[in-house]
């Protein structure tokens, strides 16, 4: 007996090591990570980055206010072209269409859509709408972006419509309320916090993405908000800079994985302190 | 719609009431025939006849498995929900067919309220958790409003304990209290009858007190089922029992009579804890 007992300490004990130095070895990656970000990044970081174009190979100086306005602008947009969409399908799915054989064919395609490689988004919307265009726009890589919204978007939805209990449906019903009542004052009540993750992780996704923008939106040199014509982007410059054996463009490179990063991490702080703040 | 104006066109004047009680028997609410009742291909309920009395508390009794719960979700056709579930026979409600195909399931919900054995509070305020309902029918100014939340939870039992704090989360209540504001919810939409689903299961014997006492007090105004485990409880609060086994309605006659001379020899060893 005391013997069993000694070996379940033991066989306890070696788990909690192995969990700690797993949790250990993900969060020195994402110190490493962070901590090269800020070393390079943060010395060149001045207002110049904000007010500056990106200046031409060689030179001096310059910013990144065309590729942060640009991904600003793809980014916003995307979120609410897919929120939408990703939102009532994921309703559809959790609620009207729970039992219906539709939603199991809508949720095997969007685990496709889900894990599909950005650059294949990427291609088809070069297809479908780049080609017949006959240019490169901003326009097309909203679309392209928002694509990869909706999968994220629809998924989240449906999960954390599921976890609401089915009493709460029931006790609603009961009531005499209609199931579009129910739906938008108890579910997305109760799922609330949820959903909001939902489109929050789609937009940490989409501002990070390179490869759909790269048939689609292109990039400029200088500063536009024109739609129909292509636009800069973040990702895409820091593609592009990385990779140049320039000095400046390398250092404008770190910096604008540093604006991405950190924005994306304010992000998250501001939504979760907002839903923690609502659930009371 | 005003449920109000209709539930007085329907509910029977005082006169009717008094003629009834005074010929000796009460007014049917709610009449149950010949209903099946099945979930998928297994049959649930078998050939169940009852009847709800006006501003009687009926309680269901049985073991566990024996249908009373489902009977109870047919009376608002809450397992309408769901697919594969599926009634046939008759179950009328003032004369009307609730069962049929055009029966307006949310106005039907309206008029035939129900609590739940989990207490469902919803992710509002305790004041929302009861407008809400108040404002799917009525279109009130909010002053009236205020009153009508004021007067729910009076009658939930419930005012004293939660008039500072009508902004506070429903789910900051303890389970007495939240079962108690699902009480108070119900009755403000001003339903004819109401269904209580082992209301008092999850809740300690001081809560378990107040919701009888508030059963009692509600049932001056309105038509009471109520499924409970506990038969002492059945005997305490209602005027009529039924007792069910394996989807059958083995028994349903007064209260006083079902607890002192049962007919059937299942209804005496159930309620003598025989078994079950």
């Amino acid at each position: 007996m005391l013997k069993l007992y000694r070996a379940r300490r033991r066989r306890n004990a070696r788990v909690i090591f192995f969990s700690i130095g797993a949790t250990l070895i993900g969060l020195s990656a994402l110190a490493a990570i962070l901590g090269t970000l800020l070393y390079q990044g943060l010395s060149g970081l001045s207002l110049d980055v904000f007010t500056q174009m990106t200046p031409p190979p060689g030179s001096d100086g310059g910013g990144l206010l065309n590729p942060i306005v640009g991904s600003l602008i793809m980014t916003s947009l995307a979120v609410v072209v897919g929120t939408p969409v990703g939102i009532l399908a994921g309703t559809y799915m959790a609620e009207y269409g729970r039992y219906a054989k539709l939603s199991m064919v809508v949720r095997f395609i969007n685990d496709i859509l889900l894990s599909a490689p950005s650059i294949v988004i990427g291609l088809f919307v070069y297809e479908i709408l780049v080609a017949p265009m006959g240019h490169f726009s901003a326009f097309a890589g909203v679309i392209a972006l928002s694509l990869l919204v909706v999968p994220v978007v629809v998924r989240t939805t449906e999960d954390m419509l599921l976890l609401v209990p089915k009493e709460l449906r029931e006790a609603a019903s009961a009531l005499g309320m209609p199931r579009s009542k129910v739906i938008q004052k108890v579910s997305y009540r109760a799922a609330r916090a949820g959903m909001i993750t939902g489109v929050l992780l789609a937009v940490a996704r989409i501002s990070g993405e390179t490869a759909p923008l790269l048939f689609t939106a292109l990039n400029n040199q200088f500063f536009s908000i024109d739609l129909n014509a292509p636009m800069a982007s973040l990702p895409y410059v820091i593609f592009q800079f990385a990779m140049s054996p320039y000095h400046q463009w390398q250092a404008l490179a770190w910096i604008g994985a540093l604006i991405i990063t950190f924005a994306v991490l304010a992000l998250s702080i501001v939504a979760r302190s907002l839903t923690a703040a609502t659930k009371g | 719609m005003n449920i109000a104006s209709v539930q007085s066109a329907t509910v029977p004047t005082p006169t009717a009431t008094n003629s009834a009680a005074a010929a000796g028997r009460h007014e049917e609410k709610i009449s149950v025939r010949n209903l099946n009742f099945y979930y998928g291909n297994h049959k649930a309920l078998k050939n169940v006849n009852v009847s709800l009395y006006t501003r009687m508390v009926t309680a269901f009794i049985g073991p566990s498995g024996c249908g009373k719960s489902t009977l109870l979700r047919i009376l608002n056709r809450i397992y309408d929900l769901y697919p594969n579930q599926r009634a046939e026979g008759e179950v009328m409600l003032d004369q009307e067919n609730i069962l049929s195909a055009d029966q307006d399931l949310n106005y039907l919900r309206a008029r035939v309220g129900m609590v739940f054995q989990k207490p469902t509070p919803f992710p509002m305020s305790i004041y929302e958790n009861i407008a809400f309902g108040v404002r799917l029918y009525e279109r009130l100014p909010k002053s009236e409003i205020d009153g009508r939340v004021e007067s729910a939870l009076r009658r939930g039992a419930l005012w004293e304990e939660v008039k500072d704090k009508l902004a506070a989360n429903g789910l900051s209540l303890s389970g007495g209290q939240q079962q108690r504001l699902c009480i108070a919810r119900t009755v403000a939409v001003r339903p004819e009858v109401i269904l209580l689903d082992e209301p008092c299961s999850a809740l300690d014997p001081i809560s378990t007190a107040k919701i009888e006492e508030l059963i009692d007090e509600l049932k001056n105004d309105y038509t009471i089922a109520i499924v409970t485990h506990n038969m002492q409880q059945a005997a305490r609060v209602s005027d009529y029992t039924a007792f069910m086994y394996l989807g059958e309605m083995v028994e349903f006659d007064a209260t006083s009579k079902m607890f002192t001379s049962p007919v059937d020899q299942r209804t005496q060893d159930y309620i003598t804890g025989r078994f079950g």
